[in-house]
């Protein structure tokens, strides 16, 4: 792909409108589009433009190239891999001196690169005039103003960047104070050349300085003892002259170069913030009444995703039954039946119970996302996360957790410590997802009623925080505490909210639905081979004597551990009734206890291989310890006192 | 000079200086904030739950965590709010 086609890449702070302007270029024209396995929200797109054919690539949102939680090291890996032809780095004109700092690093990093200056009128409603002419100047780049929400600029952009493409220009940042810059003017003569890691020597010299450990320079300038000599007397240099550590030498001299070139560029007439932003603002986050609205904007959501996802289910459910029963007559019951009943089953279960919840959740989830309210949400659930020795960045790897379990273990790359990234990935597989909450929904409110099932949920999330609880002391070195961004409220895009939820469904359809196919394949065949019985025997001292269960339910315990919601069927086919007959042969009791343990006892299949794939086999394994732990503990209470 | 954690609200404080360990300082870095800037604290969440403080110098809001408004040195600049 890369020979014929010229690699674009986009890089710009979080929240700089980066998606939406990628959306007005390459959106409706891509023609290829790939996932690789590392990141799951990065797009790679062959995009046919104005007759010439572009390898666009719009990477996630980094405040800088010195990452500090995963997802950041991803967009790094492949800036590097990539090799662009050309940078466009997209800028929030209406916070330009901060933005401008990561500017600066890309231009120190050299790749070609041109600025598209956007939302130039959120900026001029601020009261900022910026000089885009003079900005480019200073920096030595084309710069484009641009409004991509409303197509402005776009135009000129794509001009400019065919410009870039057929006249490469190598960029350089403009110096910063002289004392720092001969210590790596002096270190980069020092630089052996197979050291150069990407760039030019000035970019190395620098990221040796600032950043060795997140680029594994380290081992490098350890086997060149000469280097690592040249290092040690370059930092101490600055820092005898500073007095601060060097990384935070370099990012004052950033951050003082930035508003330099921000000042002189830009006239602030104003300088106010948008006052009805801050009203808003006042009441959503005030510390008694934001509690409310956040409750019934939850409860908006949830009601909303079931008021689509309930009726979408019963209508994709159906035509499924039917399907089976033909096959059944056509195929006769034998082993060709099964595998393709095991099949239909796994493909169908995907499409007609998780995803009409699924899809509404992660649209919905967009929304908040982009209005900016999700990162309001974590702060105010901050104070409640800490209860659970977590803190409001864990709030949205949650949220996505209701829908399935598996993109809300992948999004704890935004967290920074592997610490809270663990604790919130052996939480995720408590919290019940569409599979889970369609048993609950089935069982619990069809058979004890909704106020049963609205009890089940909140008992459910308290099972959840005392978990997070017990964990925090098992995690003894503190968490780093809250550090997010607040951007400010914006209307979302439509375009962009329809993008977001298509890239998050690719890591359900990509990495969950194939093992839930494959789960219902072995279940069937283990139907098929009759080991079913033996399995009930095997479970039987849990089920009968711990649990106070039929016997026949046993399998269904293998079933949850491949497919949770098919526990539900099976139930009714391990008792030979038909669901509106459960009643004859269960007790309501029984149900209880049945749900609270097929809920709690196991991950899926694929949230394990999730869990071992994201955050390691150890961790993999003690999750499916402390599930089995707690469904026991929990399910034998119930037994209890219900 | 206070901890930001300590800092009124609504007044216009400057940064003195940003302790703690290297990740947080580097993130608030990021995130420009740095010493020398203008802030000022917009909100707190209740039972001692994070701050919502607004850098003026970069036009940015940022929630902190109470860990790390602890770690925060600033000199309250204006009486003003």
């Amino acid at each position: 792909m890369k020979d014929e086609a010229p690699t674009v890449i986009f890089l710009g702070q979080p929240n700089s409108g980066k998606s939406t302007l990628f959306n007005a270029i390459a959106g409706p024209k891509a023609l290829t589009s790939n996932f690789p396995g590392t990141s799951c929200k990065h797009t790679h797109s062959l995009v046919n433009i104005e007759g010439r054919l572009l390898n666009v690539v719009d990477l996630p949102g980094a405040y800088s190239l010195n990452p500090s939680d995963p997802a950041e090291k991803i967009i790094l890996t492949h800036l590097f891999q990539e090799k662009p032809d050309l940078v466009i780095n997209v800028v929030d004109a209406s916070i330009l001196g901060r933005s401008l700092e990561l500017t600066i690093e890309l231009l120190e990093l050299g790749f070609p690169m041109i600025i598209a200056l956007n939302m130039v009128d959120l900026a001029e409603k601020k009261g900022v005039h910026i000089d885009s002419e003079k900005l480019g100047k200073i920096l030595g780049v084309k710069v484009i103003p641009t409004i991509a929400s409303h197509g402005r600029g776009i135009k000129e952009l794509l001009e400019a960047a065919f410009l870039g493409l057929d006249n490469p220009d190598p960029v350089s940042s403009p110096p910063w104070s002289g004392d720092v810059e001969e210590e790596i003017g002096r270190l980069a003569a020092k630089l052996p050349p197979n050291i150069v890691i990407a760039g030019n020597p000035r970019f190395t010299a620098i990221k040796l300085i600032e950043a060795h450990k997140v680029f594994c320079l380290e081992i490098l300038a350890e086997a060149d003892p000469g280097l690592q000599e040249e290092l040690v007397l370059a930092k101490k240099a600055i820092e005898s002259k500073r007095l601060a550590p060097a990384y935070e030498v370099i990012a004052a001299e950033r951050h003082h170069l930035a508003f330099k070139i921000f000042e002189q560029s830009s006239r602030i007439l104003r300088g106010k913030r948008l006052s009805w932003e801050q009203r808003i603002d006042d009441v959503i986050m005030h510390p008694v009444l934001g509690y409310p609205i956040l409750v019934i904007i939850f409860l908006a959501f949830f009601f909303l995703i079931f008021k689509i996802g309930s009726p979408l289910e019963g209508i994709l459910l159906g035509p499924l039954g039917q399907l089976r029963a033909a096959l059944l007559g056509w195929l006769g019951p034998g082993l060709i039946f099964h595998l393709a009943d095991g099949l239909i089953q796994g493909v169908g279960g995907g499409a007609a119970i998780v995803l009409p919840y699924f899809v509404p959740l992660l649209f919905f989830m967009a929304f908040l996302e982009d209005l900016g309210y999700l990162s309001r949400a974590g702060f105010l659930l901050d104070t409640f996360m800490h209860r659970i020795g977590l803190h409001g960045k864990s709030v949205s790897p949650f949220v996505l957790g209701f829908g399935c379990n598996v993109p809300a273990v992948l999004s704890t790359r935004i967290l920074e410590s592997r610490r809270d990234r663990v604790i919130t990935s052996l939480l995720i597989p408590f919290i019940p997802c569409s599979a889970r909450t369609t048993i609950v929904l089935a069982l619990v409110a069809f058979f004890l009623g909704p106020l049963y099932a609205l009890g089940f949920y909140f008992f459910n999330i308290l099972i959840v925080a005392v978990i997070g609880r017990l964990l925090s002391f098992f995690f003894k070195d503190p968490s780093p505490g809250l550090i997010l961004e607040i951007p400010s409220l914006k209307m979302p895009s439509l375009a962009n909210m329809i993008r977001k939820t298509y890239l998050e469904l690719k890591s359900f359809v990509k990495f969950a639905w194939p093992l839930l196919v494959a789960g219902s394949v072995v279940l069937s065949l283990l139907h098929y081979l009759s080991l079913d019985r033996i399995l009930n025997v095997a479970f039987s001292p849990l089920i009968v004597y711990g649990l106070g269960l039929p016997q026949e339910l046993g399998i269904t315990l293998v079933f949850g551990f491949l497919r949770k919601e098919l526990s539900l069927i099976m139930m009714l086919q391990a008792l030979g009734v038909d669901y509106k007959n459960l009643l004859t042969v269960i007790s309501r009791e029984q149900i209880l206890v049945f749900t609270v343990f097929v809920s709690f006892f196991i991950p899926c299949l694929s949230t394990f291989a999730i869990l071992w794939k994201e955050i390691g086999r150890r961790i993999a394994f003690i999750s499916v310890g402390l599930s089995i732990a707690v469904a026991i503990v929990v399910s034998l209470l119930v037994r209890l006192f219900f | 000079m206070i901890s930001l954690a300590q800092a009124p609200r609504g007044r216009q404080l400057k940064i003195v200086e940003i302790e703690g360990g290297e990740g947080v300082r580097r993130r608030l870095f990021a995130l420009g904030f740095h010493k020398n800037d203008l802030i000022e604290v917009n909100a707190h969440g209740i039972f001692r739950g994070p701050l919502l403080v607004r850098n003026l110098t970069a036009d940015t809001s940022v929630a902190l965590g109470r860990g790390i408004v602890s770690r925060i040195m600033v000199d309250i600049v204006s009486d003003e709010g």
